[in-house]
């Protein structure tokens, strides 16, 4: 499964560089015109819908069997063919899509991709053309969701499913080693993962303090990162401020964790693990994706009771999201036919619907108090956090951004460079790419 | 006529017709021989049984994978044989998306790239070896730096090529207006199917032929063609097993082509349909490996059939 990992990064790296160069002279121009005024019986046209999400027999079913019939009994006119790909080959998928110019209608996309492809023209204006604020769409969604839909004071995506990494906690474990609450601070994280963390008496690792080698190392980071206070990039996405001293500081804290702390081993879980460690006791706390929830009714659930979310506690809570977001392409033939189908994708139903196949996390806020959300531990707290969850991205280039800061942080926790010097250099090359 | 009788031959003693017994000290030598040779076949063996047991395990991995339950997958420390034989990993997976119209994609097209490549590749090996012709060594230049050309850097054009394909789905002559052979049989078989490094190693099996065969066959009169199809072809059948071999792999195991270049469920392939069980929220590694085990079995079986060609292929070509 390393591999594929690895396949990917490749592919997004080359990729990516292709887009650059192919995107400006493929893109189309916004002149989506529609705006949503027509009746819903004089809206017409054969669209397509590349979709991330949706996938496997009980996606497909789901889209094409009951969510597809109802908005084509609102829609009478409207023919919606689907691609299926995943989130993996996604960026691929776009890339080729955009530079030959057969670019789908609605697009899925993620929290973070947005900026890109908006910012060279490729997806529909909703401000301008289905006349959507901010203002309104924050009526309905936290803020911070409501910006990873936006480019340049305009929408241009509307949010439907969220997947959040927060600090989970084992108090069964926690208990055993006279805890009785999660932390409460970074120097209380640190020692009590110190003290939850075992070793056997050859010094080989049995049980983790704070696990945050089986999520994303990217994702983790950015994750204590937002705890300290920091931001990605100032405020017009000009400049990367991942080496702030609030930068430093996080990598250095968790460098310290591992390498002065001992509190995990390199290696010792992954993002490819069969299990989260939290599950089997390998791990007393750590920084996990929502979706733990729905793992453990699978594989532990004696576990359950046990699990306790918490936002990571810094300098302010730190909760990282990313999620799923439906936008039209400014090139459609047939706008009010894909603006029709990106607010249905979006709607309540729809989108719990989507949500509750994933284990994901509604982003309309009203979801909160549907049976699914409050019967999910994880999605539940999520949702009644989401006023202090942050997201990555920002700059146009944010997507060659981000393949670069998995190898800065582990460069750091591997002890080939210093904190700073690791983050100095991953901020010159964000700076590169948003200069180009 | 002069009759004579044939000398006797030189009485012998019994002793001098049976084989002489070796002496002590040569049984002793022999012993100690025959004791080493042991010693070593039996070090050897060894070896090669952790060898064989070092590259079986991920594969007893995959199939023990695929036959526990998600309950026992989370255990740690984490178990070898399965608790308990979920055996309906399979059908559960095979239920998860349509593998028998992915299986049969994937059949298709592998083997339409392995029959390109063993007539075309072969023509062109054939070609760069035997024949002189003006710019024969700088072709087979270009084929060697094409060898060095990363597959993902050729995404993105070869994508724009199949899109803008002339006269082909709806496209006028020049390439516009349509979507060229996006989506079709053709965009899946055509752009795979001749690779350089076939041409590479076609060539490389020509080139060790003695060129004896070729001057015989054009004293009795054969072509160009007869030489290549009935003379020097059917000397080469470890390469035909081993490029053969190499091609249906690499066809069979391509994910991100298909990926790019399809839209249809129709005309999805077998890697495609495993990577529903690798979500971002999480593996299903049960049903990932039961995929997987049955995505393994062509490729198990077109090896045990062609294993002694392909070995001796690989040893033709120096590149054991």
């Amino acid at each position: 499964m390393s591999s594929r990992t690895s396949r990917t990064r490749r592919c997004a790296a080359g990729l990516t560089a292709a887009l650059a160069l192919t995107l400006a002279a493929c893109s189309a121009g916004s002149d989506a015109g529609g705006g949503g005024d027509a009746a819903p019986g004089e809206v017409s046209g054969d669209i397509t819908l590349l979709t991330p999400i949706y996938e496997g027999t009980e996606g497909q079913r789901l889209l094409e069997d009951e969510l597809l019939p109802q908005f084509y009994e609102q829609y009478p006119n409207v023919t919606v063919t689907v691609d299926y790909t995943t989130y993996g080959q996604l960026n691929e998928k776009l890339t080729t899509a955009v530079a030959s110019g057969l670019i789908p209608d609605v697009m899925m996309m993620g929290v973070g991709w947005i900026e890109g492809f908006a910012d060279r023209g490729i997806l529909a204006n909703l401000s301008e053309d289905a006349g959507y604020t901010q203002a309104d769409l924050e009526a309905d969604y936290a803020p911070q969701i409501v910006e990873a839909g936006m480019w340049d004071d305009s929408v241009f995506a509307l949010p439907i499913m969220l997947d959040t990494r927060v600090g989970v906690a084992r108090m069964d474990l926690l208990a055993e080693a006279g805890y009785d609450h999660t932390p409460t601070s970074w120097e209380e994280l640190r020692e009590m993962a110190i003290a939850l963390t075992e070793r056997d008496a050859a010094g080989t690792l049995q049980r983790t303090g704070f696990d945050i080698m089986s999520t994303d190392l990217r994702q983790g980071f950015e994750t204590m990162f937002f705890s300290s206070g920091g931001s990605l990039f100032n405020e017009d996405f000009t400049e990367p401020t991942f080496n702030s001293p609030e930068g430093v500081e996080t990598l250095q804290f968790l460098v310290d964790l591992v390498n002065t702390d001992g509190i995990e081993d390199i290696g010792f879980t992954s993002t490819d693990a069969e299990v989260n460690p939290l599950l089997n006791g390998r791990a007393a706390m750590g920084i996990a994706h929502n979706s733990l929830w729905t793992q453990a009714e699978d594989a532990a659930p004696d576990v359950m009771e046990h699990l306790q979310p918490f936002t990571i506690p810094g300098e302010v809570p730190g909760m990282f999201f990313g999620g799923t977001m439906a936008s039209v392409a400014a090139g459609s033939e047939h706008p009010e036919a894909a603006q029709a189908l990106t607010e249905f994708l979006a709607s309540p139903d729809a989108a719990l619907a989507a949500n509750e196949q994933r284990g994901n996390v509604p982003a309309l806020t009203e979801l909160l108090d549907s049976d699914y959300v409050q019967g999910n531990v994880m999605v539940q707290f999520a949702m009644e956090n989401l006023d202090v969850a942050q997201r990555e991205g920002g700059p146009p280039a944010w997507l060659e951004i981000r393949g670069d800061i998995k190898p800065a942080i582990e460069a750091a926790l591997l002890q080939q460079q210093t904190p700073q010097e690791a983050l100095d250099t991953l901020a010159d090359a964000a700076q590169a790419a948003i200069d180009r | 006529m002069s009759t004579s009788t044939p000398a006797a031959p030189p009485a012998t003693s019994a002793a001098e017709v049976r084989p002489s017994r070796p002496s002590a000290s040569n049984r002793r030598d022999r012993r100690a021989r025959d004791r080493r040779r042991f010693a070593t076949r039996s070090l050897l063996n060894l070896f090669l049984l952790v060898g064989a047991f070092t590259m079986i395990v991920p594969f007893l991995w995959m199939i023990f994978t695929s036959l526990k339950s998600p309950a026992e997958l989370a255990l740690f420390p984490p178990t070898f044989w399965p608790q308990e034989w979920r055996w309906e990993n399979y059908p559960e997976a095979l239920a998860a998306a349509p593998f028998h119209i992915y299986f049969r994609n994937s059949f298709i097209i592998a083997f339409s790239h392995t029959a390109i490549t063993l007539v075309f590749a072969s023509m062109a090996g054939y070609a760069l070896a035997r024949i002189p012709f003006r710019g024969r060594e700088w072709i087979f230049m270009g084929i060697v730096a094409m060898l060095m050309i990363p597959t993902y850097s050729k995404i993105v054009p070869q994508f724009l090529i199949v899109r803008f394909m002339p006269l082909f789905g709806g496209n006028d002559i020049l390439g516009q207006g349509g979507t060229g052979w996006l989506n079709s049989w053709w965009a899946l078989i055509i752009p795979g199917g001749l690779s350089a490094s076939a041409i590479f190693l076609f060539r490389q099996f020509y080139l060790s032929l003695p060129k004896e065969l070729e001057e015989a066959a054009r004293l009795d009169g054969l072509g160009e063609y007869r030489i290549f199809a009935q003379i020097y072809t059917p000397l080469v059948k470890p390469a035909l097993a081993t490029v053969g071999l190499l091609t249906f792999q690499d066809s069979w195991n391509n994910f991100l082509w298909p990926l790019l270049v399809t839209t249809s469920d129709n005309l999805r392939v077998i890697q495609v349909g495993l990577a529903v069980f690798q979500q971002l929220e999480g593996t299903a590694w049960g049903y990932l490996m039961a995929g997987t085990t049955l995505a393994t079995v062509p490729m198990v079986l077109l090896f045990l059939f062609c294993q002694k060609y392909f070995v001796q292929g690989f040893a033709n070509a120096g590149i054991k």
